[in-house]
């Protein structure tokens, strides 16, 4: 019985562990293996070429390009799926008294549905040639600027795309965070008629911060994860690679030119950037040991 | 004057939901256009002419319902998986004491961090040697665990006192029936969200899929529509409008009917 006990949990945590290390642990692994050698995928022998591939990472121009893309793509998501939803949850719950829930189904409709449904209807829509966003633009006597042709461009509209789906979901996560501040605290700000303002920035913002945090880091690892669709959809990484950024790059490294071993190298480079941001999570959110 | 003041604050808000609403009406209502009116008249939401020519045509071009039992199939596995292994992993995690509990439950909440970029290299090759590719086996087999599951299930089974777990052992009342009688019916509502969120991500996922799937017949919906942008519908907007029309058809009717619980599952899953 008390063997039983013991044996039990680990048991239970099996499934997820075995699926964990034959899909994630050996093939986090295999690719910092990989990212030593030069290979394309199917040849039978692999040459080891050290730390090139690494240095490659950092001095390719291409490489420096995508990566510097990356930082970009960052801060544009770091502003549309998290500075702007934060702002409006606040909107939605200091400011407006009706419609709440109203607010809430809607705004989550869109992530729903496909990235490859929104890419579409978006490039149409915004097409700098045939579309109606187009037409609107010279009717006014403006003209869209070709998006297509212009890498800074292609990922302002990319990045809009993506936002369009995930608004709705972290705003309703922030809206939750919100909703967890005690009712009192608010009230007294009101009795002794401090402005709204004041309230949000001095009480509301740093009580909301791990649950702030936690959307913050998703943002950022979710977000270049799901613009690789709109990426592959819309632009396929050009022009030049000017809306490729890191992941669509190791995709296009590995799947379309066999460089393996780049792919690799840009795979861990990538995982690095994560880690510091896991480290935040760690640090911030999931806050000390929740079971000892 | 608070009223009006009130009035101006739900300004933005209806921008943004006319926002997220208009790209699905825009896109229901040119599935139901000529492709000749879809190009003088793409933003009218009515049609002149409504027909439903654009979806016959679809289903002699691509094998409709293969499409769609592909898509629900894979999804199907995907979050059976999920929900099987992530009630497990929980149910561990909240019941019991064991060794590194803290490391291993730090462990699984990292694997949110790893970018699908670092493993898809291995776990293509490991798919193509289990002669999965073409297969929608293949693309579900590496995501039958998911972290988030685990955090929100975890975070619904704290809700249950653990005095009250304690204290059935001492009865010794077998585990089989704890899980199934008293943690499982509480637990329902997390279920039908998380199982709702699994099903619907998973029959919108593509990139992973672009890699498994190449032969026309394992395709999934996303994959599907992709073609239809790029070669074979060229420049057929009004088509490639049904066939997104169809594959939004069932993520709707499932928030439609789990609205409720699905709002309040995400909730949890950033509440600490």
């Amino acid at each position: 019985m008390h063997n039983n006990k013991k044996i039990l949990p680990f048991l239970y945590l099996m499934p997820t562990g075995i699926l964990l290390t034959i899909f994630m642990i050996i093939p986090i692994i295999y690719t910092f293996y990989l990212s030593f050698f030069d290979w394309n995928l199917i040849a039978p022998t692999k040459d080891f070429v050290g730390m090139r591939n690494y240095i490659e990472v950092f001095t390719d121009p291409v490489n420096q390009k995508v990566l510097m893309n990356t930082f970009f793509y960052i801060i544009l998501l770091l502003v549309l799926n998290f500075i702007v939803p934060y702002v409006i949850s606040l909107v939605v719950k200091f400011f407006i008294k009706r419609m709440q829930g109203a607010y809430k189904i809607i705004f989550f409709i869109p992530s729903l549905f496909s990235l490859v449904v929104g890419a579409m209807i978006f490039s149409w829509l915004l097409n700098p040639v045939s579309g109606p966003v187009a037409f609107l633009f010279r009717e006014s006597g403006f003209v869209l600027p070709n998006w297509t042709n212009s890498g800074g461009l292609a990922i302002i509209v990319i990045c809009l795309i993506t936002n369009w789906k995930v608004f709705g979901y972290n705003f309703i996560l922030l809206l939750t965070g919100l909703g967890s501040i005690p009712k009192n605290i608010v009230d007294a700000t009101t009795v002794d008629r401090i402005p709204k303002w004041r309230m949000i920035w001095n009480i509301v913002l740093p009580m909301n911060k791990s649950i702030a945090i936690y959307v913050l880091i998703l943002t950022i690892v979710q977000g270049l994860q799901y613009v690789f669709t709109p990426i592959n959809v819309i632009t396929t990484g050009g022009p030049y690679y000017g809306s490729s950024n890191v992941l669509y790059h190791t995709y296009l490294n590995a799947f379309v030119l066999y460089k393996t071993g780049n792919a690799s190298a840009l795979a861990i480079t990538t995982f690095l950037i994560f880690l510091v941001l896991l480290y935040l999570e760690i640090k911030f959110v999931e806050g000390r040991s929740r079971y000892e | 004057m608070s009223n009006k003041k009130n009035a101006l604050w739900h300004l933005p808000l209806i921008i943004i939901g006319i926002i997220a609403l208009l790209p699905v009406i825009f896109m229901i209502s040119n599935s139901f256009k000529t492709l000749q009116e879809s190009y003088q008249s793409i933003l009218s939401v009515i049609p002149n002419k409504p027909t439903i020519d654009n979806y016959t045509t679809l289903n002699h071009q691509v094998n409709l319902v293969r499409l769609v039992w592909n898509t629900f199939f894979m999804a199907t596995l995907v979050t059976v998986g999920k929900l099987f292994t992530g009630l497990l992993a929980a149910y561990a995690f909240r019941y019991y004491q064991f060794k590194h509990k803290n490391l291993i439950y730090l462990l699984f909440v990292a694997t949110i961090f790893v970018p699908f970029t670092i493993v898809m290299i291995p776990n293509y090759l490991v798919i193509a040697k289990l002669n999965l590719l073409n297969s929608v086996i293949g693309v579900a087999l590496p995501q039958l665990c998911d972290a988030t599951g685990i955090m929100i299930f975890l975070k619904t089974m704290e809700k249950i006192p653990g005095s009250l777990f304690d204290s059935l052992k001492i009865d010794n009342i077998p585990n089989r029936r704890i899980f199934f009688n008293i943690v499982l019916p509480i637990l329902k509502p997390s279920i039908i969200s998380v199982g709702a969120m699994f099903f619907i991500n998973s029959w919108n996922e593509y990139v992973w899929p672009t890699l498994i799937l190449k032969d026309k017949s394992s395709f999934t919906l996303p994959l599907a529509l992709q073609n239809y942008i790029s070669s074979e519908g060229g420049t057929n907007f009004p088509l490639a409008m049904a066939l997104s029309s169809i594959m939004i058809v069932v993520p709707l009717i499932i928030y439609l009917i789990f609205q409720r619980y699905i709002l309040n599952s995400i909730s949890n899953s950033g509440l600490k």
